[in-house]
Order: structure tokens, then C-alpha cells, then sequence
């Protein structure tokens, strides 16, 4: 009678109580009487969701706890399914980004101590979304630096998969990276040193463009071919940001081949800007074109880890220098640059790359001097050593030293501007 | 300055890896593979007293990644590599990886033993795995709805069937995902009008389909396999960063062995020489 006082108590004092002692039988009502049950149902405690087979007597016999157990067991398969089915979706999502934070010091540029820095920055800060389906691709790329020019939009591309083409066939509007080359296609979170080399940056400054390309893949991959035709002004050419600056369409692409140990390509650029020179009097149509060869080499013959070799040269008319925070383009002016580049593989998580890259601002111009100094069309020639550590497959660490050589005629001093960089790049 | 970049340098090489302990290999990937490497272990741990060999599961996809990641040494996959796989690689390592074929398969697809359809073409298994077809009445089977047990994408064989049965196209919905394939067989044995697909090693207690190609039926046997000539054979690989070496070698060595190859013929599966 007692019990009976206290169980009308607890009822009384707690509905949601009250509910889970009606479903789950008393303790001692609970003692297994099937002899083939490996677990004494009082040391199993009832699930905190209600359903037939918790109200299940426990003398039932064998078969019906078989079944029982058969029916959740179904119960939790088609929840699972529901689950995946809602998960199906956002395994088509791929969220990525990586930020690059820097030490850079360079030595001043001359005896006065003129020039030269000392200071921490974040040098990118990218967050990247990708939406792929059998037929679609939705990619957008956003900057965020504490510097100019702040957040910007790096690659904002709609792709059409050609149907029945296993993806191997594919059409792109928006903006994307120039099919050209190797280096500057390359993820800047992928490349061995800091930076890309001075060639690169000068034809293809920023790597990127608004406009529409085609994509395939061919004999198994091994050949490949990128085409398309762009704007052509970059984005962040001065006075053409977000616009062209004429009706002139730049027509780039890169034919590639890919062999695994050895890979490569010839790229080609033709086009023109249609802008006024200082010497101009009207706006005229000023070639644009570029000619790029490109190849890579992959071997493993030392026993502590693999090697690479890379190499690019490029040769055109019309190139872009860096003036402050923009990009001035130099109409029809050529200029050609080439680099190469070893990466050894030292056991699973370090690397040491060596680069010497050589730029031409005013192709084949005879190098001069201006009070002393070299002049802004010398040549330059750049050697780089760089240690690579990883951290896991999150963190690389780089420390990088560049000796810029500018070409220095009798009697002009070569700028002091050797640089060393430490990185720390965080990826997901 | 000289003194900061030397400090940086002695940091760099201090944190030099250690992964790769003497005595230890990791192998890691196919679920299809994982018994077979499974036993590969066992046999080579009795020969060589003092080598511990680590195999775990996960899928083809999961141990290739894990090479990429540096978790592994061998990665076990049902598939070849895929392009994107070897350009994280190259970008990381500076390496195309190393292909070993070291066992054969035969992609099978089970069906419950009451069903009384025995063979399907391609394009039938096509059909009804993007959902073309729905009955069995529609393949000369009885009248009831198809049920369709599939494994998870991150397996090889999900990949394979995808590119090779289902030429790319996704999967229908209603598909019912299962872990491995000892569960889809486990699965189609107990659901009369279910099919499910998986590696040979598996096929007990349920109907293995034979694939028509005209007016032959080709059995997934080990003849046919071997041969190449049923159209669903495959090879086993292991996948490594570089050029095998060390423990990870004389493993590999031992695999490919007739005592390693004989394993792979214990297990089901068909040897590569």
C-alpha cells in the first residue's frame, strides 16, 4: 500500500516521470525468464523513446524478441536512410579556405638606409565554396585581408558539366583564372615559395578575368585543353576594374599534356587594349599576345623523398606594372621571362625549393642607369631558397630568402632589396 | 639576420618526421580489401617476428586520402586513382605515386536465391541502379518493386559501379546505402525482390547475377575473372607515395609471393600472377 502511496505521489508531482515508468516495466518485473538472453533485462534501461517493442513483455519467447529486435533494428536503417538522403545534399557542398599570415624583413635599398621593411601581414585570406552536382558547378572565392583592397571577389564561376561527358567536358561564364601556363593557374596555398615569379605576376597579374571558357579532357586525361575568351583587362587593372575598357575580346588558352612523371603545355594569348599611350594622341589598338611554354617533371630516385622540376617561359607584348595598390598597363610593350624551379621531397613533411626567376621588362632593351641606379626596364634575376615544414595536412610553414639581381650597368649600384619571408598558412 | 634565418632552419629540421617507425607499416583503405589485407598481416607477422603491420578499413577513397595526408603508408584501393587524387600528390609530395596491382575481382551483383532471374545485361543493371527500372516484372522477374542496396560513396566499389555500370550517372535515391558488403549480402539474403552488388569474396548464401553480353551469360567464376572476360573484373591495388621501401617493401614483396598470393585465393579473390 505504501508503494502504491508513493508511485500515486510521483505521478501526481511529475507527468513526464509518470509516462516513463508506464512504459518501462518495474525492475523486478523485468528478470529475464528466456534462458537464451545473453543480458538481463534489468541491466538494460528502457530507451527514452516510447514504442511497442519497449511495452514488449519480458517472458516473451525468442522468436518475438527476435522480432522485436528486427524492428528497430528496420527502425533505425530507415531513419538512417532519412538522415543520408538530408546529408545527400551537403555532400555536394565543399567549404574551403586558408589564411596566410607573414613575417617579411627586407634589407633597406641603399647605404642611407632609405627603403627596406620589417613588418607582420596577412597576405591572403580565403574562403572558398563549391556547389557540385552531376551537371553544375557553382563556385565563389572571397579575399579578406586587413590591407587594401580589403574583401574581394576572386573567382565567382558558373560551369555547365557537357552532359554525357563524365565531367571531362565543361563550359564556364564568370570570373576565373586565365587558362595560361602552369604557375599562375597553381593555387597560391599549393606553390613552394611566397610568391609567384616576377614574369607571371607581370603578364598575368592577379590571374584572373571575367569571361567565358571551355574545358575538356581527352585520351584519358592525358591531354587536356583549356580556351576561352575574356575581357582581358585583369581585375584590378587601373581604370578597368570590374569593366572593359573596349570591345575587344582577349582570346587565351593552353593546350596541355599529362603523361604523370612529365606534364607540360603551349599557351597563347591574342588580343588588344584600345587605350591612349603617353605618346598617343587618339585611343589606338595596342597588341596584347603572349606565347607561354610550360612543363613539369616528377621523379623519385632519391630514397628520402621525391623530386620536381618545373620550368615556364613566356614572351609577348603588353604587360602590367605594379604602381602602388594598381596595375598599369604597359601597351605594347614586350618583354619576356622565364623561371626554374626544384622541389625536394625530404621524408613526409619537409621540403626545400630553389628558384631562379628572370624578367625582361622591355624584351631584349639594353639595360641602363639613372643617377647610379639601374633602370625600372633592367632585367632582373631572382634566386630563392625556401623550407617547407607541414603541420598535418592543416599547417605549412615556410621560410623563404629571395635575392633580387637587377641587372646593373658600370657604374650604378645594384639595389639592396634581398627579402626574407616566414609563413604560416592554416588550411581546411 | 643570419642568426634568425639559421634558428628557423635548426627548428625546420628538428621537427623532421618520425612516422616512419621501423617495424610498423600502416596499410589503410578498401573495405573490400581490408580482410585480405587482414590476413596478408597475420601470415607476414608470423614470418617476420618483430614487424607490426596495421590494417584498418574506411573505403578506397578514405585510404587514398590518407596517403595524401601522410596517415599511411600503403593505401588499399579497388580503384584506380583518381586525377584530383594524384594532383593532391604531386602538389604535396612532388610524386605521381606508385601503382601495385596485387589481387583481382569481379564486381558481382547478388540477388536473393528465390528470385528467378539469373542474368541481366549491363544496361539492366544500369536501368534499374539510376531508377529506369523499378519492377522486376520489367526484367522478366516476378511482379514486385525492386529493392536497391548500394554502398557508401567513399568505397571503391561504389566508384566502379558508377563508372563502370552506371557510366558516371548518379545513383537512384531510393538506393539504400549499406556500410559494407558483407551487410548488402547479408541484406539481399534476407529481402527476396532486393539486389545489391559487391566484391566475389562475399557472395555466400545468395544468388550471384550472371551478365549477359548477346546471347551469352558470363558467370563472375574465376576463369571468367581472371580472363577479363566477364565485363565487371577489376584489379586490387595498392597505392604508395613513392617506391616502396624498407618493411612497407618486404610487405608488399611477401603480398605478391606465391604464399601471399595463395592467401588471395583463401580469401576469394584472384591472383595477379
Amino acid at each position: 500500500m505504501r508503494r502504491l502511496a508513493n508511485a500515486v505521489l510521483v505521478l501526481a508531482l511529475s507527468p513526464t516521470l509518470a509516462l516513463a515508468q508506464q512504459s518501462s516495466p518495474p525492475a523486478e518485473e523485468a528478470t529475464p525468464q528466456a534462458p537464451t538472453s545473453d543480458a538481463p533485462a534489468a541491466d538494460s534501461p528502457a530507451p527514452a523513446t516510447t514504442s511497442e517493442a519497449d511495452a514488449a513483455p519480458a517472458d516473451a519467447d525468442i522468436d518475438e524478441r527476435m522480432t522485436i529486435a528486427e524492428g528497430k533494428v528496420a527502425a533505425l536503417e530507415e531513419q538512417n536512410t532519412e538522415t543520408k538522403n538530408d546529408l545527400l545534399s551537403l555532400k555536394k557542398l565543399k567549404i574551403s579556405g586558408y589564411v596566410q599570415g607573414r613575417y617579411q624583413y627586407q634589407q633597406s635599398l641603399d647605404d642611407s638606409g632609405a627603403g627596406g621593411f620589417s613588418k607582420f601581414s596577412v597576405r591572403r585570406g580565403r574562403l572558398k565554396t563549391t556547389y557540385t552536382t552531376d551537371w553544375a558547378q557553382m563556385m565563389l572565392q572571397i579575399d579578406a585581408v586587413p590591407a587594401a583592397p580589403g574583401v574581394t571577389v576572386r573567382d565567382a564561376e558558373a560551369t555547365l558539366f557537357i552532359p554525357g561527358t563524365q565531367q571531362q567536358l565543361s563550359l564556364t561564364l564568370g570570373q576565373m583564372k586565365w587558362p595560361f601556363g602552369y604557375e599562375a593557374v597553381q593555387s597560391s596555398s599549393d606553390r613552394e615559395m611566397p610568391e609567384r615569379t616576377r614574369v607571371i605576376r607581370a603578364f598575368l597579374p592577379d590571374e584572373r578575368d571575367r569571361g567565358i571558357k571551355f574545358a575538356g579532357n581527352f585520351l584519358e586525361g592525358k591531354v587536356n585543353v583549356s580556351v576561352g575568351l575574356f575581357d582581358g583587362d585583369g581585375i584590378f587593372n587601373q581604370g578597368y576594374i570590374g569593366s572593359d575598357n573596349d570591345k575587344e575580346k582577349d582570346f587565351i588558352g593552353r593546350a596541355g599534356f599529362d603523361l604523370g612523371w612529365l606534364s607540360g603545355g603551349v599557351s597563347g594569348w591574342h588580343g588588344y587594349s584600345i587605350a591612349k599611350a603617353p605618346s598617343d594622341t587618339y585611343r589606338k589598338a595596342h597588341t596584347r599576345d603572349r606565347l607561354g611554354l610550360d612543363a613539369q617533371v616528377y621523379l623519385d630516385v632519391l630514397p628520402f623523398g621525391a623530386t620536381s622540376i618545373k620550368g615556364e617561359y613566356i614572351v609577348g607584348k603588353g604587360y602590367w606594372k605594379s604602381s602602388g595598390d594598381v596595375k598599369v598597363e604597359q601597351l605594347g610593350v614586350p618583354a619576356s621571362g622565364w623561371y626554374g624551379l626544384i622541389v625536394q621531397n625530404v621524408g613526409l613533411t619537409n621540403a626545400v625549393a630553389v628558384r631562379y626567376d628572370w624578367f625582361d621588362p622591355e624584351h631584349g632593351k639594353k639595360n641602363a642607369a639613372v643617377d647610379g641606379r639601374p633602370a625600372s626596364s633592367n632585367t632582373v634575376g631572382t634566386l630563392g631558397v625556401s623550407l617547407l615544414h607541414y603541420f598535418g595536412e592543416n599547417l605549412k610553414v615556410t621560410a623563404a630568402y629571395e635575392m633580387p639581381m637587377t641587372a646593373a650597368p658600370s657604374g650604378a649600384q645594384e639595389p639592396h632589396d634581398n627579402l626574407f619571408t616566414l609563413q604560416m598558412q592554416a588550411r581546411y | 639576420m643570419k642568426a634568425f634565418l639559421g634558428t628557423i632552419v635548426a627548428g625546420l629540421l628538428l621537427a623532421l618526421p618520425l612516422s616512419a617507425q621501423a617495424g610498423n607499416v600502416t596499410v589503410k583503405g578498401s573495405d573490400t580489401m581490408v580482410i585480405l589485407g587482414q590476413r596478408w598481416a597475420e601470415e607476414f607477422m608470423k614470418k617476420t617476428p618483430g614487424t607490426k603491420v596495421q590494417v584498418t578499413g574506411g573505403g578506397s577513397g578514405v585510404g587514398l586520402a590518407a596517403l595524401q595526408n601522410g596517415t599511411t603508408e600503403i593505401a588499399m584501393s579497388s580503384r584506380e586513382m583518381k586525377d584530383a587524387e594524384k594532383t593532391k600528390l604531386r602538389t604535396r609530395y612532388n610524386t605521381t605515386g606508385v601503382e601495385i596491382p596485387v589481387a583481382k575481382d569481379g564486381v558481382t551483383f547478388y540477388v536473393s536465391e528465390s528470385n528467378p532471374v539469373n542474368a541481366l545485361t549491363v544496361e539492366q543493371l544500369r536501368g534499374i541502379y539510376v531508377g529506369d527500372i523499378t519492377n522486376w516484372k520489367q526484367v522478366g522477374g516476378p511482379d514486385a518493386p525492386i529493392i536497391i542496396y548500394s554502398r557508401e560513396n567513399s568505397s571503391g566499389t561504389y566508384v566502379f559501379v558508377k563508372d563502370h555500370v552506371l557510366d558516371g550517372e548518379d545513383y537512384v535515391a531510393s538506393a539504400q546505402t549499406l556500410p559494407g558488403t558483407a551487410a548488402v549480402v547479408n541484406a539481399v539474403s534476407k529481402e527476396k525482390n532486393s539486389i545489391g552488388y559487391g566484391g566475389a569474396a562475399y557472395a555466400k548464401g545468395i544468388k550471384e547475377l550472371k551478365i549477359k553480353k548477346g546471347n551469352e551469360e558470363v558467370a563472375p567464376s574465376a576463369e571468367n575473372i581472371k580472363t577479363g572476360k566477364y565485363p565487371l573484373s577489376r584489379d586490387l591495388y595498392f597505392y604508395l607515395r613513392n617506391k616502396p621501401s624498407g618493411e612497407a617493401k618486404t610487405f608488399i614483396d611477401f603480398a605478391l609471393s606465391p604464399e601471399g598470393q595463395a592467401v588471395v585465393t583463401k580469401v576469394g579473390y584472384f591472383p595477379v600472377k
